[in-house]
This record gives C-alpha cells, sequence and structure tokens, in this order.
C-alpha cells in the first residue's frame, strides 16, 4: 500500500513538474509561419457545439453542452455553457474585451470566465506571437513551439497516429494546459480532450454534437444587435 | 445554485404531468391529477439561443408512476438519465461508452426538488408560493406560471404549459429565460395509466 501511495505522489510530483521538453531542432531561428507546423486551427469563423465530460481526480463529475462561436480573423470569442435539461449557466464573449453575459455560481468568477475564453483560443486560434523554434521531439513527433506576447510558451505538435496536441507552458517554463485533437473523424474537433493543471487539476473531454461555418462578419452581426 | 438549477429542471421536466387530465380550474386540475397513475411519452427538446443560429434539438423520453417515481432520459445529443425512485434521486451520464453516476453534487439538492415535484404531480400549480399561476381556456388549456420574488430572477421569465382539450394530454411546455432564449419541449406518444416495469426507475440501461 505505501508502495502505491509513493508511486502515485512520484507520478503527482513530475506532472505538476512537466516543463518544456527538449526539441532536436531544425530550424532553431525559425522565424516564419511556414506549412511546416502543425497547424489545427480555424481558418474562418465557425459555430460548435459540443457534448463536454468534466472529470476532477479522474472520476466523472458531470456533463454539459458547450456552444462556441469563434472568428480566427478577428479573435472574437462567443461562448455558452448549458445542462441538458437546457438551462444555461454560462453566457461570455470577447471582442477582445471580456463581456459576462451570464454567470450563475460556481461559474461567476472572473478567473472562470478568462480561463475559459482562454482555453477557447487555445484550441481553436493560432498562438500569437512568434514561432522561436520547430523540430522534433525525441519520438520523433513534429513540434513548433510558438511564445506569445505575454511570454506564455505554446508547443504544438503532430503525433501521428495519435493526433495532434497543444500544450501550453507560463513564460517560466511550467505546464499549464494540455489539448489533444483526437483524429476520429473528418473534423479535427470531433474529439477533444483538455487538461488543466490549477489549484483542482481537471479534465474536459470534449464531443462534437454539430459544427456549422458562419458566413459573413461576425463583427458586423454583432454591431447590429448592438443597435438593436 | 444547484437549487436553482434543479428547480429549473423539475419545471422543465415535471410541470406538465398533472396536466394530461383537462381541468376548467386548479382545484378540478387536482382532482384529474388523482387519476393518474402512471404516464410516459416521448419529447422534443429545442433550446433557442441568440449565440445559435438553429434551435439545439434534444430528444428523449419520460416516465412516471404514482407516487414518485421518475425517469426523465435523453437520448441525445447529451445522453443523461434522472431517476428518482422511492425517495432516492440519481442522475447519470455517458462516460466512456457507458451510464456513470454524476457526482457533481446536484443530486443530492435533487431531492429537495422532487419533494416539490411530488406537488405538482398532484395538480397544486397554484399552491407553490415561488410562481403565480393563471388557467385560459381556448383550442388548448394554457397554463402561465409567472415566477413572484427574486429565487428565479433572471432565469426564468415565464413557463407556458399548453395542452390538448380533447385528448387531455400535454402538447407542449414553453419555458421562456429571457428575450433571446427558451427551451421549448413538444410531447408525443404519450401514454396514461400504462403499465410500467419497475425496472424503468431503477435501471440506468
Amino acid at each position: 500500500m505505501k508502495g502505491i501511495r509513493l508511486l502515485i505522489l512520484t507520478a503527482l510530483l513530475l506532472a505538476s513538474c512537466q516543463t518544456l521538453p527538449a526539441i532536436n531542432s531544425i530550424l532553431p531561428q525559425a522565424g516564419s509561419k511556414d506549412s511546416v507546423c502543425p497547424s489545427p486551427f480555424l481558418k474562418e469563423s465557425y459555430r460548435l457545439v459540443h457534448a463536454v465530460e468534466v472529470r476532477m481526480a479522474g472520476d466523472t463529475g458531470g456533463a454539459i453542452i458547450g456552444i462556441t462561436v469563434a472568428d480566427p480573423a478577428t479573435r472574437f470569442v462567443s461562448c455558452a455553457i448549458m445542462t441538458a435539461e437546457g438551462m444555461v449557466l454560462f453566457e461570455a464573449e470577447a471582442t477582445p474585451l471580456l463581456k459576462v453575459i451570464r454567470a450563475l455560481p460556481p461559474f461567476d468568477s472572473k478567473n472562470f470566465a478568462e480561463n475559459m475564453i482562454n482555453d477557447i483560443k487555445l484550441i481553436f486560434f493560432a498562438p500569437e506571437g512568434n514561432i522561436r523554434t520547430k523540430g522534433t521531439l525525441p519520438d520523433g513527433a513534429n513540434i513548433c513551439r510558438w511564445q506569445e506576447k505575454s511570454g506564455a510558451w505554446i508547443d504544438v505538435i503532430a503525433r501521428l497516429p495519435e493526433g495532434i496536441e497543444i500544450n501550453r507552458y507560463s513564460a517560466y517554463g511550467s505546464w499549464q494546459r494540455r489539448i489533444k485533437l483526437i483524429p476520429i473523424a473528418e473534423n479535427v474537433y470531433q474529439r477533444i480532450e483538455l487538461m488543466a493543471k490549477e489549484t483542482f487539476n481537471y479534465s474536459l473531454i470534449m464531443t462534437l454534437i454539430e459544427a456549422e461555418p458562419i458566413e459573413g462578419d461576425l463583427k458586423t452581426e454583432k454591431t447590429k444587435d448592438s443597435e438593436e | 445554485m444547484q437549487k436553482r438549477l434543479l428547480t429549473f429542471l423539475s419545471l422543465g421536466l415535471f410541470v406538465l404531468l398533472p396536466c394530461f387530465a383537462f381541468a376548467d380550474s386548479f382545484e378540478q386540475l387536482r382532482k384529474d391529477a388523482a387519476n393518474i397513475i402512471t404516464v410516459q411519452a416521448r419529447f422534443v427538446q429545442k433550446k433557442q439561443m441568440k449565440i445559435l443560429s438553429k434551435p439545439l434539438i434534444s430528444e428523449g423520453r419520460f416516465f412516471y408512476a404514482a407516487p414518485d417515481s421518475f425517469r426523465w432520459e435523453y437520448f441525445k445529443p447529451l445522453r443523461t438519465i434522472v431517476i428518482s425512485s422511492k425517495g432516492e434521486a440519481k442522475r447519470y451520464i455517458m462516460s466512456d461508452g457507458k451510464m456513470a453516476e454524476d457526482k457533481s453534487g446536484g443530486v443530492q439538492a435533487m431531492r429537495i426538488v422532487l419533494n416539490e415535484v411530488v406537488n405538482w404531480m398532484s395538480g397544486k400549480f397554484d399552491r407553490n408560493p415561488s410562481f403565480k399561476a393563471s388557467l385560459k381556456e381556448g383550442t388548448n388549456t394554457l397554463i402561465t406560471l409567472i415566477p413572484e420574488g427574486q429565487n428565479m430572477a433572471g432565469m426564468i421569465e415565464k413557463i407556458e404549459i399548453s395542452v390538448a382539450k380533447k385528448s387531455m394530454a400535454i402538447k407542449s411546455v414553453k419555458i421562456i429565460e429571457g428575450e433571446n432564449a427558451a427551451t421549448i419541449i413538444d410531447f408525443s406518444d404519450v401514454e396514461i395509466n400504462k403499465a410500467i416495469n419497475d425496472s424503468v426507475f431503477q435501471d440506468v440501461e
């Protein structure tokens, strides 16, 4: 029993200490965003609806429906969380200014809204900032490493056949998020796994319900709504 | 939040049940509700929101057996089941291809709400101080519930329940949450007082 506890403790410590992995760099000074880098990100405005399973400490914690509207050109994000029964628990948009439209407890903290918008951007938008390194990992996976203006690092990794992985690290290299896009269907967002390191670590398993491109300019649509 | 959520849920799910009998008044409604032993039906739920270009459609089925057994089940898009039997309520969700108990904590609060549901089942629409109830006759019978006080503020503006006069069956429930959001549940294949196996209220599969 002690051995198992020690093993779990060691695993937790290792997980909490994850840092930027070493890259066998092939283009160490890469500044261009060419096609070598994996790019699972949206190319046009989309509306996506996912079934979201929430897990904490490995246990199933609940299931909700997540709705996302995202425009990669303007980085506009609108999102909502609702129960299967149709109750809207949370709704917000970032233009990029964050505006919370509805937030019922426990979704009513400012941190929750900011984290959610940041997670959506991490999944669906190409990182802002510059590519610092591109190359391969020891297991042969292709990787591009970005650094955002905030100093945070984002690794985008193509590991076949498992799919694409996106990892975000703080400016000091401490791991914060892992996104896995599992290629089980044509749509790259068919199954998304998100692992988050927070005070209480959690993971989300998102299964696509429907996705549709949005025609026209979201900003125009938004302005029209505001005028009404 | 849990209590508000479950109140919302219970209203959406169960407020309709006593309406399977036509009534001229709430008093008559209560008398008619006393004759209901079981109810089962299919439903289609349409969720309207500004963020959605078209309503999000959910489908499911529900069962009720007097005095207090429920099963409210969504087949898609998100498979969930709420079962309440003999005073114990559980919620299940699909996880890794099988149904797993929802441990998010809402179930405990659900017991409180289901006690209230029993009141609804008894046709006591006008006895809940949280809502002002009115009944209007027309082609269909329309029951309107408007929240009173602040408990539902910002969550529900109005609930409209439509009951077919001739068939005496519920047609739809419309929960209006605000200017840009509503949940509409349309019912079909309604069967009243048809035997339901006990396992429906015990087994999730």
